[in-house]
């Protein structure tokens, strides 16, 4: 019990700290800085969700964002206003195109089927590890990808969606978020948690001590796709527009870079690489544009960002491979070092005893 | 009439295969002498890419100068590549290996697009490469044919290469056992660079007809080439040259055959249906057409 309650103390921690960016922002940021704000919240939710399978399973995931974009999809093609539908998607299948779902069903439906295509594909997935693993997980991202632009019907294809009902706010974002790190926090130190990270120190062990690791790598995949489709309507609800290509492979690499950088093998390296990269990001994007510094005009150079994402994920590989926070909390970092000070406090007051 | 397209279609096939085997071929040399899922190999084609467009924007145009360059800036970048990211993190685990590539895959595409813009850039290749041979009442593309002989040149050479030489001997070697080679008293440094040098060699040529077919660069030509290459990789084992070339022609084969007896209306999927390959056989046949499964514990 001890333990629950240090989990949920060490992912208060991190929450306190994201609620306060959020209130912050609410209270003071204008609405252009909230804007960056609310996305920040829905990557950092997508950077949770992919640090509970990946951090606990120790398998690259690129699929991740396929979930977020699955989920997105579903609950704009359900919530959007009949009126609107009329015009877009007239010609959805399943009379999608004249029904108009009521938004808490719409979330609860978009979240369900989530879920399910993360069961029917995890399955699948869960049978590899390693690179094999990870290749599949890059093929679902093609996959999902190929589908969206395809069923034109039911998507509009590359074309965008529009008409989604606007009702997500920063606050709810922020709610979202804390709940995501409290969840994938419990999920870590939870049995569960504990067996998968051993299966991936050491599959063999693992499994002789009666680890059934395919089984657990199912849930933390279903918990991880969960985590993300919340992330995903999220940002279907906040933007009112969504298409194919804000679920490829820009999303993906921003968020892997979030969590490789921050650290995948423990929620604190997925929040605190989230806040470095989105700063670094948006300081980047500024740049790009070619802003006016001290009455110096700045040439404009697209690709700044991504030169700076893919820097920061060589240089991290190179110099913390695991990360800027490495294999533990930031609480069991600091419970070990304050226990090793008062060790070597005590040690030091009794040599200066016996002397 | 019949028979004509279906030739047509085979030659199509043939050359779709032989451009990712030679890709799957280079993916697979690099992994198996030091398990690194090198992401960036397509965009070393896009260096070579730009280099050609370079070369032939300070005037210089034929072919038989513009082309061999090309392969030769592809090779160069590999090299380059592998001493500045890969290099450091050797040894690491796969994971921080392909995540490296990834980033050195971004850091490659948006330099292009900082320096060269995001639109396309002319690269005129030879005239005769966008010629057709006719052979009786069939057309074929001097591209497909010649895709064909130069691909099935540079797996006899590879395989020559590798059965005949003492690097190749080398490489052979460190697929199975690093460390013994080390022993062995082989610089471990001369196999990996000779690695990336094949592996570049091989887009370098894969590069001259991505771009016959193509006639431009642009930042992210590289990046779809070697998705595929991926698939051709899994489906033949990844890591074994053979299953590389396998892997390969079978991709290329289905791929052509789903274009063909696709109805148009669901035509679009068909890379949909591609990557679903690589579930199928995760599902069925894990170690792919031609890989040795991985002894139980082996980390892969």
């Amino acid at each position: 019990m001890s333990n629950f309650l240090q989990s949920v103390r060490g992912a208060l921690i991190l929450g306190v700290a994201v609620g306060v960016i959020g209130v912050l922002a609410l209270l003071f940021a204008e609405p252009f800085y909230q804007r960056i704000v609310f996305i920040f919240m829905v990557n950092l939710i997508a950077v949770i969700g992919l640090q509970v399978f990946m951090g606990n399973a120790d398998i690259t995931n690129y699929g991740h964002i396929s979930f977020m974009g699955i989920a997105a999809y579903a609950v704009a093609i359900l919530a959007t206003p009949a009126a609107i539908k009329k015009t877009s998607l007239a010609t959805a299948p399943f009379g999608l195109g004249t029904i108009e779902v009521a938004l808490p069903i719409a979330i609860l439906i978009a979240l369900a089927l989530t879920v399910l295509i993360a069961f029917l594909v995890g399955t699948m997935l869960v049978r590899q590890s390693g690179t094999p693993a990870s290749i599949a997980t890059l093929a679902l991202l093609v996959i999902v990808h190929v589908v969206i632009m395809n069923w034109v019907d039911l998507t509009r294809g590359p074309r965008a969606i529009y008409g989604i009902p606007v009702k997500a706010t920063l606050g709810m974002a922020t709610i979202c978020a804390i709940l995501a790190i409290v969840a994938a926090r419990l999920f870590r130190d939870s049995s569960w948690g504990l067996q998968l990270r051993a299966a991936s120190e050491n599959i063999a062990a693992a499994s002789a001590m009666g680890v059934r690791i395919k089984r657990l790598r199912l849930v933390a995949w279903v918990v991880s796709a969960a985590i993300c489709g919340v992330a995903g309507i999220l940002f279907a609800l906040f933007v009112g527009t969504i298409s194919p290509k804000s679920f490829y492979f820009d999303l993906t690499f921003l968020t892997l870079a979030m969590l490789v950088v921050g650290g995948a093998y423990s929620v604190s390296g997925a929040v605190l690489g989230s806040i470095v990269v989105t700063f670094g990001f948006e300081i980047m994007r500024y740049l790009e544009n070619g802003p006016q510094i001290v009455g110096l005009k700045l040439p404009t150079m697209f690709g700044l960002t991504g030169i700076f994402l893919g820097a920061i994920i060589v240089l991290c590989m190179i110099l913390r491979p695991r990360g800027l926070v490495g294999d533990d909390e930031i609480d069991e970092i600091w419970r070990r070092r304050s226990k090793n000070r008062e060790r070597s406090e005590i040690s030091a007051n009794a040599s200066g005893a016996a002397q | 009439m019949m028979s004509d397209y279906a030739l047509q279609q085979a030659f199509n096939a043939l050359s779709v295969g032989g451009e990712y085997a030679l890709l799957a071929l280079g993916l697979a040399i690099v992994f198996s002498v030091m398990h690194l899922v090198n992401f960036a190999h397509g965009d070393m084609i896009t260096v070579g890419g730009y280099a050609m467009f370079l070369l032939i924007m300070f005037g210089v145009r034929d072919p038989f100068l513009v082309l061999p360059f090309g392969v030769l800036v592809t090779v160069l970048a590999a090299l380059l590549i592998e001493r500045v990211a890969f290099k450091p993190v050797r040894g690491a685990s796969p994971t921080t290996g392909m995540l490296t590539a990834f980033g050195v895959s971004i850091i490659i595409q948006n330099v292009a697009l900082i320096f060269g813009g995001s639109r396309p850039k002319a690269v005129p290749t030879a005239d005769w490469l966008a010629s057709s041979l006719s052979i009786g009442s069939v057309q074929i593309p001097v591209v497909q044919v010649l895709e064909t002989i130069v691909t099935l040149a540079a797996i006899i050479g590879l395989v020559a290469l590798m059965r005949y030489t003492t690097v190749g001997l080398a490489m052979r070697a460190a697929a199975k056992d690093v460390p013994v080679v080390r022993l062995m008293g082989v610089k471990a440094d001369r196999v990996i660079l000779s690695a990336f040098a094949i592996s570049g060699f091989l887009a370098g040529l894969a590069g001259i007809f991505i771009l016959a077919r193509r006639g431009a660069v642009d930042p992210f030509m590289g990046f779809a080439p070697v998705l595929k290459a991926f698939v051709a990789a899994v489906l033949g084992g990844f890591g074994s040259l053979p299953g590389a070339v396998v892997g390969g022609f079978a991709l290329g084969i289905a791929e052509v055959a789903l274009q063909v007896l696709l109805p148009p209306e669901i035509a679009g999927f068909r890379d949909a249906f591609v990557f679903l390959l690589i579930g199928i056989v995760l599902v069925f046949r894990p170690q792919g057409i031609l890989g040795e499964r991985p002894d139980f514990g082996e980390k892969s």
